[in-house]
């Protein structure tokens, strides 16, 4: 149950619900198993009685005009359908066809009803998709929701059968084998699947014709001669929006989804493009295209409007900051790469690092830099003159796309935070063995890294460095007291505490008083767990069981962080679309009441963790 | 089997209507009929001499899982009963949580009544229907009387066909057996396992599938479905 629940929460617009009603939802389902090809729904037959929700499968919303079948749209797992059906009690405008094996939950009408009535966020989705919908139906076909690529996760996009052959067997087989199975691409391998070894790879129709035909070997070449070996793959949690990126990026068609390094299916980019959205989703490719700094500045841009597309279509905040982070991410290794060339191939291996909320994840405008570089200890005498050049070069395009240098100068640009790994290290090390209030302050920045680009190790040679944080009472005592000074702007009496600045009042900052708790809160969770995940959803998600923190406080924090995040985004985006400077700040009586109860909810949360926090380290401060 | 006047002790009333039925017709079109899914955790293996420790079950009615009529108990074990602790690695269910829950007396009359006039269905029948009988052996002097399928034995009607039908390599002689690996097998979400409720919720939903598919080959009736993966309650 527990489970149905939270796949509901997972998407729009059962994300809108509170635990309770989605669990209230959940346990009325019933679960319908449909064959491929089955009308679900027929276009002028009898009414919907539930409201169908993808589980497994995909469904076609199908026209049939003057004997033509017109598919003008599909739904995969997740999406819901019924609902105009539904809300205006009469026949389906729409035939739903299966196109795959469906399973589907089925909300019961009066449950639907019911959620209607009682969460306006839920029933505003609804009648806002219904509109959507009607107007879709009307124009043509390949309307496919918008999110979708953003929301999608490999695993759910995994349709072919996963072929494995060894690597010894020959160019013949392995073609005989993709007859057999009616496949373009082979997993050469044997099991258990470790595809990070040298000897497995994976060959695909094209290097059959490529690498074998047309360079005229024998059909009895061994497959290891020929594959493409070491494998690119991607877990099978990622967006599909990265497997775009990524498949772009290194001009490849196939793409092995791996589950706890196990590769678990094969993802085409044909998948993909089914998916397909006519959205953000051409930014990669025009990144490919772009030619000089100006158009990689326009793409800059076109991500920040994305932003805005996304956080229209419903899209979470914390997917939103990973799509930014894809598309800033691709930005920054293009302009590497291009650094590179100019200046020749670097000396010795190195690692650029982004930090803070770029190494979070959580960077949804384009916001400061924050950067760093890592060189090898072993490097010959020039190579920290070529690293100035290719860090102030880096740094000074970055700007000119946009990202504003650092107040602080936390940048590669500054020789203080570009230096040698042993160098990198010791400061970490010096950090957590002497927590003052600049270790304090660095600590929050630099241990949120991110590896963006480059071959040096990063993770390998500063993550177990931060991993000794764990069990280290001082230091996370020191972290957690900070963290304190801080608390949720709650009186006694639990209400928000309000600020007045200047001649405004009832303001409340989002950020200092916001977000920023609950991303302290998780890294301190995230350090005493070894948790190496740096996003602070995922940090709540993945240390709580090794952490001063229980399940439910976690997600309680996890959706608390989703709202002030929300709240906070589209607040700024109306600013910039006013063309003001973004600010942290809201005016709280300006929030509707229903953004009142859930911001309050959310500080009280915080507040309640704040206080566990409090008394496990005998902080000897009770906060809110 | 014993003759109703050699019983232990006077029947309930409740027992007597669990077995009159009337049971459903194997005439019927399957999607008409309704089921009711099982899944049970127990002490160990040995029906006669470990104990049940929790059951969960689903109703399936117009061919529709419904989560509204789920049920789910635990299940106290008599008292000096070693659970190994094998078992409870399997299932999680520690003493402490047990302490609390119904004897088993106190669970069968709500069982009975859900179970009656409707096909059980589980998975891997053979242990399960085991406990139960013995349950109700003990208790009443009764058994399970209604049709049983075993979703186990349908995934291996299914797969003979499909070798018949030249749909599987020669090199897979068995099919797989395991719950987790046959809803896999059908692209069927999997519910965190070993939760008596979790499985049985699993089981229905592999259930749809497979009496879907073999509507595609001609089994429309729950006689034809009994043919296919139906067992003896003892």
């Amino acid at each position: 149950m527990d489970e149905i629940a939270a796949f509901l929460r997972t998407y729009p617009p059962f994300d809108q619900l509170p635990p309770e009603a989605a669990m209230l939802a959940a346990e009325h389902i019933q679960i319908e198993y449909f064959p491929a090809h089955h009308d679900v729904l027929t276009f002028g037959g009898p009414p919907a009685e539930f409201l169908y929700i993808v589980r497994k499968g995909m469904v076609d919303f199908v026209r049939e005009e003057e004997g033509e079948v017109l598919v003008f749209d599909s739904l995969g797992p997740g999406e819901a359908f019924g609902y105009p059906s539904l809300i205006r009690r009469r026949s389906p405008i729409v035939t739903v066809r299966t196109r795959t094996e469906v399973l589907a939950y089925l909300l019961p009408a009066e449950i639907f009803y019911h959620l209607q009535a009682e969460y306006p966020l839920f029933a505003s989705y609804f009648a806002a998709s219904a509109l959507h919908r009607l107007t879709s139906a009307v124009r043509s076909r390949h309307q496919t929701a918008e999110p979708s690529l953003f929301q999608t996760r490999l695993q759910e996009l995994i349709s072919h059968p996963l072929i494995a052959i060894r690597p010894d067997a020959t160019v013949r087989e392995a073609a005989q084998l993709m007859r057999d199975h009616n496949v373009s691409c082979l997993l050469v391998n044997l099991p258990p699947y470790e595809i990070y070894d040298q000897n497995s790879g994976i060959i695909t129709d094209r290097d059959l014709r490529n690498r074998v035909l047309a360079a005229g070997l024998p059909d009895s070449t061994p497959l290891r001669q020929v594959m493409t070996t070491p494998v690119v793959s991607l877990p099978a949690t990622a967006l599909a929006f990265e497997a775009m990126l990524l498949m772009l990026e290194r001009h490849i068609h196939h793409l092995p989804v791996t589950r706890d390094g196990v590769v678990v299916g094969m993802v085409t980019h044909t998948d993909i493009l089914r998916r397909q959205s006519n959205s953000p989703l051409f930014l990669p490719r025009q990144l490919q295209r772009a030619h000089s700094l100006e158009e990689l500045r326009s793409y800059g841009d076109q991500v920040t409007a994305a932003v805005g597309a996304l956080l229209d279509a419903g899209v979470r905040v914390s997917d939103i900051g990973r799509v930014v982070a894809v598309a800033h991410d691709a930005l920054i290794q293009r302009i590497l790469r291009d650094v590179e060339t100019e200046l020749g191939p670097p000396p010795a291996p190195y690692a650029w690092l982004v930090l803070g909320s770029e190494g979070r994840y959580e960077q949804t405008l384009r916001t400061d830099q924050d950067n760093a570089l890592i060189y090898a200890d072993e490097h010959p005498p020039d190579a920290p003159e070529y690293f100035r050049v290719l860090a102030e070069t880096v740094v000074e395009r970055l700007v000119a796309c946009g990202f504003p240098r650092c107040r602080g100068n936390v940048m590669a640009s500054n020789p203080q935070w570009r230096q040698p790994l042993s160098v990198w290290q010791a400061t970490f090390a010096h950090w957590i063995d002497v927590p003052d209030e600049e270790a304090l302050l660095r600590s929050g920045i630099f241990f949120d890294f991110r590896q963006i680009h480059g071959t040096l190790y990063a993770e390998g040679g500063l993550r177990p460095i931060i991993t000794r944080a764990r069990g280290n009472k001082i230091f996370l005592g020191r972290l957690a007291r900070a963290a304190l000074r801080n608390p949720a702007p709650l009186n006694l009496f639990r209400n928000v505490v309000l600020e007045r600045r200047g001649d405004q009042k009832n303001l409340i900052d989002l950020k200092h008083r916001g977000t920023a708790m609950v991303v302290d809160l998780a890294r301190i969770f995230a350090l005493e767990a070894g948790c190496i995940d740096t996003s602070t959803v995922g940090r709540l998600r993945r240390s709580w069981p090794a952490a001063s923190i229980g399940e439910t406080e976690a997600e309680s924090l996890v959706s608390a962080f989703e709202l002030l995040s929300l709240l906070r985004l589209r607040h700024q985006r109306a600013q910039i679309e006013r063309g003001e400077e973004p600010t942290n700040l809201i005016v709280y009586t300006d929030l509707s009441p229903l953004e009142q109860r859930e911001l309050k909810e959310s500080l009280q949360a915080i507040a309640r963790v704040q206080r566990g926090i409090a008394t496990v380290y005998q902080t000897g401060r009770i906060a809110g | 089997m014993r003759l109703p006047w050699q019983r232990k002790r006077a029947v309930p009333e409740l027992v007597r209507a669990y077995e009159v039925g009337p049971w459903p017709d194997g005439r019927s079109y399957w999607r008409d009929v309704r089921y009711v899914v099982l899944d049970v955790e127990t002490s160990g293996l040995d029906a006669r001499r470990d104990a049940l420790l929790a059951v969960g079950l689903v109703e399936i009615e117009q061919a529709r899982v419904r989560l509204d009529r789920r049920w789910y108990s635990l299940i106290r074990p008599p008292a000096g009963l070693l659970v190994e602790a094998s078992s409870i690695r399997i299932h999680g269910l520690m003493r402490a949580d047990l302490a609390d829950a119904p004897p088993i007396d106190a669970v069968l009359p709500e069982l009975l009544e859900r179970l009656a006039q409707r096909v059980l269905v589980v998975h891997v029948a053979r242990i399960d229907v085991g406990f139960l009988n013995q349950a109700l052996d003990l208790s009443y002097g009764t058994r399970l009387h209604g049709p049983i399928l075993d979703t186990a034995r349908l995934a291996a009607t299914l797969h003979q066909n499909a070798q018949l039908l030249g749909q599987v390599s020669r090199d897979m002689p068995v099919p797989a057996i395991q719950l987790r690996a046959l809803a896999i097998q059908y692209n069927l979400p999997v519910y965190p396992q070993h939760d008596a409720l979790n499985d049985a919720l699993t089981t229905a939903q592999l259930f749809l599938a497979q009496a879907t598919h073999l509507e595609h080959q001609g089994i429309r009736t729950l006689r034809a479905l009994l043919r296919a993966g139906g067992v003896q309650s003892r």
